[in-house]
């Protein structure tokens, strides 16, 4: 019980609420705006650290004015709504489940995990309890977007950039309905919602995906500059816009299977127009795929080899010879770096990035002396050829490209047991017998890729089966 | 709607009811009587048999014009407790809430679904709150500022001033609700994209059942790693079928089937077009089968089947064509020992169509559950459905009402409200979760053990370690569970008024599976609370503070 009469109670209440102001106004003191070091001490440390609300990237007044009304518990609501979107996607109540996501976002606009988790949950996990494959490719894109929408409110964190990039890059191009995906990209199955062709708000230059990821991975590692990311291996995180130009590259030479005459029966007048046009198209495609792969190899060893990267060894670069490995080891001779050292770290990195494979498949890839674009190219034309039953011109066309690829395996023989490599010279060999056979002849004692194909006889059974199947 | 409503038989409820109200009656009386004697002595039982026909009489020359004027009070009492600030309240939502609404081009039929959902969480989350407080203040403030001895020295009865109260709060509930409705009903108009038709199917559904791959009759299909198997899935090109036997009331030229399936792939098969499925019309008494033109799976999205009265049918020996009429040979009548045919909803007297579903894909699944496949009337408009939910809002709210004033009758202002609020919460949210406690399906056992598992981070699904400490854990949750099993029918299931779901998926609200149900629970706590109520406001000391 306290002795204090009415009076003195509130004037106790009132010094006691004034002496607490003060540290709370020392403290808490908002900025005014107009100096960036001003306000309390919260204000200039949140300023210091560049963790105020318009440094981290677009203001939402809607999440801010949410943040607000709930005070302390917007962690307990962040909470249930994570639940409910958990029921709601065990029960496929999917417009519910799209709407709570967006909820969640709201309360939580700087959770960088909360944003890679409910993207990668769009695009990845709800995009696959779909059948149709265009309401697919919508869920991919609703989580790229979303992911997209991520770096704009972070505008710092090279990770939402780079997720970004996974989903237009690796999603759309490596999932199973890559084949699709990649067409929808450039050409939105909602023609009703996107009449041009093209959702712009992923797309709007209606380029490969591939490319609009690179710029993607490109903006992570221009972000990455100022801020550390913590998703994985360094030197892994900077190879990837590279890495995606080599995947374009790559991706070019696999649509070469889907060019066929039926998309261009509409625009010819007859079955022979729209072969040569399909033709024209595929040849267009190998020579534009060797071009890329040309660019690849230039961004591969001369931007990303050239990067240094920090090793418990000393800077290294993945660009390395003997004369490197000694200029960087008398450059940090002082950090007692040593070239047994560095070539340990180098090689160490270089195996985990797999450097020198892709050093190597794109320069010989884009190796004009040896034709291996022209290669690709014959071994599929016969293929066709001999499908379509003209086995004389399938011979011809295959015998032209088992040199090619020959003369590739003679010049980069790293490649030799290289497995998709090996597969292919094997396949283009299978092929040419099956021609020989058509024509009644047999296998000569010796012919291109003879040493290849004897080596991997193993793999007959399974390309024998793959061309039963035709294709 | 993935689950169809549980038809309500009107009559056993009633039985149910009348029988569940004669042992509370019953439990009261002897309760009475027996805490009587120890109180009065000898005299006790008297008094409290007097005490009950004083009550009866109090029911039956009860005034409608005193209820009315109580009911005002109540009502003028509110308003002036500021109760329609919610306004406030609502307008702020309703400004705002675009913000978070963002309609998606792609899919304007999910915005609809989110805006009802909105409209209606908002409307059920500031109208019950303020209406339980406001009924569960009135009595015990009436009793601490005493005005109530104003009331009661009147010529009103106590069982007047229950039902008054109950009048009065329910009225202000009413006025709110419908106000609010309205608000939603155009805010919704005005945020709802342009193309999206905006109406109310009308369905009738059937029963299910089952056969496996080798045509064996089987009560469920498959799961096929669902979490929740909301979908029980049957194999391609098998003889895997779901069967669905639906009541015909009436010969129409065309029948609409509408159905919404899921598809699963267990190999990548043909991706430029998605499963298909069959629809075939069976009359086994006929050995008649006409099979529909196949569709493809316009998953989680409605497909529609229009059957013409008159079908086409080849014979596969002769190839001869025949004509088959839906209603003459496809039909059969409606027969009451039939198990398949009890188990049916709605009107039969033109007789039971049956319809088989199979999956056309080798190796593929398709998903179904009951409620997925069902024959479409005539569509109602979006407002009638609208009108609808808001009713089972309002019967939501009335409940709600009566329990609060009855609670407020015998306890005071907070008591009453966190009472009134855990039975609504509790009945709104853990129905389900309870009946899992009681019935002991829900695993991880009571609260003691719980905590238990808790602290010491083991799962619900290990079993317990044999030891005394354990064994006393358990013993000590049995009584609690076995009391919660009591608890249970105090507890009123409110997921009947759950109205809005149907709204928002573009179905009309039932009537025999949703909105009998909320009514029969609403009028079936009535009568009970306002006969505790007022028992409880006679016996309490209205001196007491």
């Amino acid at each position: 019980m306290t002795t204090f009469n009415s009076r003195q109670r509130k004037t106790t209440s009132v010094v006691g609420i004034l002496i607490l102001l003060i540290p709370i106004v020392l403290l808490g003191m908002p900025a005014s705006g107009r100096d960036s070091g001003g306000g309390g001490m919260l204000a200039k440390l949140r300023s210091e650290h560049d963790l105020g609300e318009s440094d981290l990237g677009q203001i939402d007044p809607t999440s801010a004015t949410m943040s607000f009304v709930l005070l302390g518990m917007r962690g307990i609501a962040v909470n249930m709504l994570r639940m409910d979107l958990d029921d709601y996607k065990d029960h496929k109540e999917w417009a519910r489940m799209r709407a709570t996501t967006e909820a969640v976002i709201t309360l939580q606009p700087h959770y960088i995990e909360v944003w890679r988790f409910l993207a990668w949950n769009l695009a990845f996990n709800v995009s696959a309890e779909w059948d149709a494959v265009p309401d697919r490719y919508y869920w991919v894109k609703e989580g790229g977007k979303f992911s997209q929408r991520g770096t704009q409110r972070n505008a710092t964190i090279p990770e939402l950039t780079w997720e970004t990039g996974r989903v237009w890059g690796q999603k759309i191009g490596m999932a199973d309905e890559w084949r699709y995906f990649r067409e929808y990209f450039k050409n939105d199955p909602d023609t009703k919602t996107f009449p041009n062709g093209v959702d712009p708000e992923i797309n709007p230059n209606q380029i490969d995906n591939y490319l609009v990821a690179k710029e993607w991975f490109q903006k992570s590692n221009d972000r990455e500059d100022n801020r550390e990311q913590h998703i994985m291996m360094r030197a892994l995180f900077r190879s990837q816009p590279m890495r995606t130009q080599l995947s374009y590259a790559d991706a070019l030479q696999r649509d070469v299977r889907f060019i066929t005459a039926d998309r261009f029966r509409q625009e010819s007048s007859s079955d022979e127009e729209a072969e040569a046009k399909a033709y024209a198209a595929r040849q267009a495609n190998f020579a534009l795929s060797r071009q890329e792969w040309a660019e690849g190899f230039t961004e591969w060893t001369t931007k990303f080899g050239q990067e240094e990267f920090q090793t418990p060894g000393g800077l290294i670069r993945m660009e390395a010879d003997e004369d490197v490995v000694h200029e960087l080891a008398e450059r940090q001779k002082d950090q007692g770096a040593t070239e047994a050292d560095l070539r340990q770290w180098i090689d160490h990195y270089q195996k985990t990035t797999n450097y020198n494979y892709w050093r190597t498949r794109a320069r010989a890839e884009a190796d004009e002396s040896t034709g291996t674009s022209e290669a690709h190219r014959l071994i599929y034309e016969g293929e066709l050829k001999l499908r379509s039953g003209n086995p004389e011109e399938a011979r011809q066309m295959l015998v032209r490209g088992m040199a090619n690829f020959a003369r590739l395996l003679e010049e980069y023989p790293d490649l030799r047991d290289e497995d998709l490599t090996v597969e292919e010279a094997v396949w283009g060999v299978l092929l040419w017998s099956k021609t020989l056979e058509l024509l009644g002849e047999s296998m000569p004692a010796t012919f291109p890729l003879k040493a290849t194909w004897d080596k991997y006889q193993g793999l007959l059974p399974e390309l024998q089966e793959r061309y039963n199947r035709g294709r | 709607m993935t689950v169809q409503p549980v038809s309500f038989d009107l009559l056993d409820g009633l039985i149910q009811w009348l029988v569940v109200f004669a042992g509370f009656v019953a439990t009261f009386t002897v309760v009475a009587l027996a805490t009587s004697i120890p109180l009065y002595g000898v005299s006790g039982p008297k008094r409290v048999i007097s005490g009950a026909m004083r009550g009866l009489t109090d029911f039956v020359s009860i005034s409608p014009r005193r209820v009315y004027a109580i009911a005002m009070l109540a009502f003028k009492e509110s308003i002036r407790r500021k109760a329609l600030l919610v306004f406030v309240v609502f307008a702020g939502l309703f400004m705002f809430a675009g913000w978070f609404m963002e309609g998606d081009a792609a899919r304007p039929e999910l915005h609809l679904t989110n805006l009802v959902a909105f409209v209606f969480l908002a409307m059920t989350w500031i109208v019950l709150p303020v209406v339980v407080l406001l009924s569960c203040w009135g009595l015990p403030e009436d009793i601490r500022l005493r005005s109530l001895h104003t009331v009661v020295t009147k010529p009103v009865r106590r069982n007047e001033i229950v039902l008054g109260r109950m009048l009065g709060f329910s009225a202000v509930g009413t006025l709110i609700i419908v106000l609010m409705a309205a608000v939603g009903y155009g805010w919704i108009l005005r945020h709802v994209p342009k193309d999206v038709a905006m109406f109310c199917r009308v369905p009738v559904y059937g029963s299910i059942s089952f056969l496996d791959r080798n045509g064996n009759p089987q009560e469920q299909g498959i799961n096929v790693g669902d979490i929740v198997m909301t979908r029980s899935f049957i194999e391609g090109g098998s003889k895997a079928t779901a069967i669905w036997h639906f009541p015909i009331s009436h010969e129409v030229d065309e029948l609409k089937i509408e159905s919404r399936f899921e598809a699963f792939r267990t190999w990548k098969g043909n991706m430029d077009r998605s499963l298909r499925v069959r629809f075939t019309l069976v009359n086994d008494e006929k050995d008649l089968r006409v099979p529909l033109p196949a569709y493809e799976v316009n998953e989680f999205r409605y497909n529609e089947v229009l059957i013409s009265r008159h079908q086409e049918i080849t014979d596969e020996q002769t190839l001869k064509k025949s004509e088959v009429d839906l209603f003459k040979d496809l039909l059969v009548p409606f027969d009451p020992q039939n198990e398949v045919h009890r188990k049916l909803q709605g009107d039969a007297s033109a007789g039971v169509l049956t319809v088989h579903a199979q999956c056309l894909d080798r190796g593929q699944y398709i998903g179904l559950s009951p409620g997925d496949c069902f024959l479409r009337l005539t569509d109602r408009s979006f407002a009638v459905g609208y009108i609808k939910a808001t009713v089972g809002l309002w019967l939501e709210c009335l409940l709600l009402v009566v329990i609060a004033v009855t609670a407020s009758c015998f306890v005071k202002f907070p008591v009453a409200f966190i009472l009134t609020s855990s039975i609504g919460v509790v009945g709104s949210f853990a129905y389900g979760f309870l009946l899992e406690i009681v019935s002991g399906k829900q695993k991880g056992g009571g609260a003691a053990e719980s905590v238990y598992r808790l602290i010491t981070h083991m799962n619900e699904t290990t079993p317990l370690p044999e030891n005394l400490f354990t064994k006393s854990i358990v013993a000590f949750d049995k009584p609690l569970v076995e009391g919660l099993g009591i608890v249970r029918y105090v507890i009123p299931d409110l997921s009947h008024y759950g109205t809005s779901e149907w709204l928002a998926k573009g179905f009309d609200v039932p009537w025999n599976g949703v909105l009998l149900p909320a009514m029969a629970v609403t009028f079936a706590y009535f009568l009970p609370c306002l006969l505790l109520g007022y028992f409880s406001l006679r016996l309490r000391e209205l001196e007491a503070k």
